[in-house]
């Protein structure tokens, strides 16, 4: 007779006993006796094909079966025979698992309409499940991407970002929820994800994307889909593409109107060809500067979203080659033709760029150096404290008529930074003046322009921005 | 509902703190009854995985056979299974899932930046396709 344990949970299987004494002359004989003598113990320890689950184990006395003789192990009169389960886990998703040739019972009810469309039908689904597909950002193009991609099958999704759900960007990037505000991105952005589609593994990159990292993180992935907001990032996932030989699924935004295509696809043309230089720093706002219509990544995204999963079926004309501009104003769609360029430094006949390289120096933008306290610069609870004063002093805001109509200082007098040479006569050259914006930039044009023209003018530091914080909080930020 | 008693609590967090950057893992060992299981006792064991043990754990089943061991001696029953999640959430990873038994509880402690943050209490289904979130009370 040899004795089994039975796990507190399937007690109640069998009859409530801790422990089961039964005859046999191997481990498998033993469990044979135990499954017949307590039937509704056989579900728990055996799948449908009669197999012992995968996460159990059998032990007898302290040595795990499958080094012994397994089934046919013999047992002797007083042995134990223990039933572990083998438990792991962690925080990442596992690594791939050989791509299963099957759709499971839940996933062909999930997929239904795809499945029935003869252009998808099972073999397009089982792609999109091995598909892996990295997503540059999770923000205003990110979100719709990430959960029209997820909730399609894509099997694993990347997610690069390493920033924080903010007020502001709940206009547009719907993954994200009011009560995500203040975690990571990739955390509020992956639960959502899951929640649609618990079938999808996502892999949180929480870092900014480097010449140092990009190859490493993009080298696992078919397809990268960039929804990055900035020229360096741009040019980096562009060039990390044409390297690796990776599609690059493109899209960008700005206000009202929108552009995507496909690049560096089966010799289409890459980013470079399209813009071999960037703009000078400054020139193109970002979302930030320019503002944006809420819906409008909704749309490019989309776009991008349709693109990727066409590329993964390999069905339809892909937009490679095609440069489409959208106008949501005039509610219209344009597409260019793009040509790739024989003398492309990256993807052209003779590249000469061949690594990645410094892309903020490419962009022409100046590292980052420590704040330097510019001569004249005032503090916002400074001119607080003028006012209260009485000081004579004029303060001026030269942001726009729409923006002063969001929050503005009481005493302040708005001239916007474009009208300001036309109206310098307005001021009184004896009385000192200051000048506030949003954030200082344009105000410290304005000084500029004060100073050439012989006034006395000082530049509020951090602009209104800086007032909410360290004034007056009713003042709302924007 | 799971109910983890204060001294167990205790020495999970600490074992979860001790043990960032890296994951930890352990058993609960306490008793079950008819509507609540409550842990008496945390048992921490080690984190066998044989890589970057950051993002990863694994039980030997030679631990968890000693810590039902010993949750029998002590007249326990082997009520579930504990690990961490270093800055990240206490959610129920497909890496979890995939290596979980449907017959025990699974306590995921979230830890970032070295301090516990929260904690979930997940149940597995046999097939290990989803697990349902379990009431906590510690």
């Amino acid at each position: 007779m040899a004795k089994v344990l039975i796990p507190t949970p399937l007690r109640q299987y069998a009859g409530k006993q801790d422990s089961v004494e039964l005859s046999g002359s191997t481990v498998g004989e033993v469990l044979t006796a135990l499954t017949t003598q307590h039937p509704d113990l056989r579900q728990q320890l055996y799948n449908n094909e009669g197999k012992l689950r995968s996460f159990v184990n059998v032990y007898l006395n302290d040595e795990d079966i499958r080094y012994l003789q397994k089934d046919a192990t013999p047992v002797k009169d007083g042995d134990t025979v223990s039933i572990v389960p083998s438990i792991a886990g962690g925080s990442v998703a596992a690594p791939p698992e050989p791509a299963t040739a099957e759709l499971t019972k839940d996933e062909i009810l999930r997929y239904s309409r795809h499945l029935i469309m003869p252009e998808v039908g099972t073999e397009g689904q089982l792609k999109l499940k091995a598909a892996k597909v990295l997503l540059v950002g999770t923000g205003g193009l990110g979100a719709p991407l990430g959960l029209y991609l997820a909730a399609a099958g894509v099997g694993r999704i990347g997610l690069v970002d390493f920033d924080v759900v903010d007020f502001t960007n709940l206009q547009r990037q719907v993954i994200h929820g009011t009560s995500d505000v203040g975690r990571k991105k990739l955390d509020s952005a992956a639960d959502r994800m899951h929640e649609i589609n618990p079938f999808v593994r996502i892999d949180k990159h929480e870092v900014a994307l480097s010449s140092e990292n990009a190859l490493g993180i993009l080298r696992d992935y078919d397809i990268v889909v960039d929804g990055t907001d900035n020229f360096p990032t741009r040019y980096l996932v562009n060039d990390a593409c044409v390297l690796l030989g990776k599609p690059n699924v493109y899209g960008s935004i700005f206000r009202f109107e929108g552009q995507a295509t496909v690049f560096a696809y089966e010799g289409g043309p890459c980013y470079r060809c399209l813009y071999p230089e960037p703009p000078p720093p400054g020139l193109v706002p970002s979302c930030a500067e320019g503002g944006v219509l809420g819906i409008l990544p909704g749309t490019i995204g989309l776009i991008q979203a349709t693109e990727t999963v066409k590329l993964i079926l390999g069905i339809g004309q892909p937009l490679v080659g095609r440069l489409l501009l959208y106008d949501a104003l005039a509610m219209r769609f344009r597409e260019l033709k793009l040509r790739k360029n024989p003398e492309c430094p990256v993807c052209g006949d003779h590249p000469t760029v061949t690594k990645l390289i410094d892309y903020q120096q490419f962009c022409g933008i100046p590292q980052p150096q420590p704040e330097a306290i510019v001569e004249g610069d005032i503090d916002p609870t400074e001119v607080k404290a003028k006012i209260d004063r009485g000081d004579n002093f004029v303060l001026i805001d030269v942001r726009e008529p729409h923006e002063y109509q969001i929050c503005s200082i009481p005493s302040a007098r708005l001239i916007p930074l474009g009208q300001l040479p036309q109206r310098l006569d307005e001021l009184d050259r004896d009385i000192e003046i200051v000048a506030h914006c949003k954030s200082g930039m344009r105000s410290a044009k304005a000084v500029g322009i004060l100073k050439e023209a012989g006034f006395r003018a000082r530049n509020m530091k951090g602009g209104i921005l800086a007032w909410s914080d360290k004034v007056d909080p009713s003042v709302p930020k924007y | 509902m799971l109910r983890i008693e204060p001294d167990a609590w205790r020495e999970m967090v600490a074992h979860a703190q001790a043990a960032y950057p890296n994951e930890c893992c352990g058993a609960m060992l306490g008793a079950i009854g008819d509507s609540q299981k409550s842990v008496q006792i945390a048992l921490p064991l080690e984190n066998a995985y044989t890589g970057a043990r950051a993002s990863r754990y694994e039980l030997r089943p030679e631990d968890l056979l000693r810590a039902d061991k010993e949750a029998r001696s002590r007249n326990l029953d082997l009520v579930g299974i504990y690990h961490s999640h270093p800055d990240c959430d206490a959610y129920f990873s497909e890496t979890d899932l995939k290596n979980s038994c449907p017959w025990y509880s699974f306590v995921v402690l979230s830890i970032r930046n070295g301090a516990f943050d929260h904690a979930n209490s997940w149940l597995p289904d046999a097939e290990q396709t989803k697990a349902e979130r379990e009431e906590l009370t510690y």
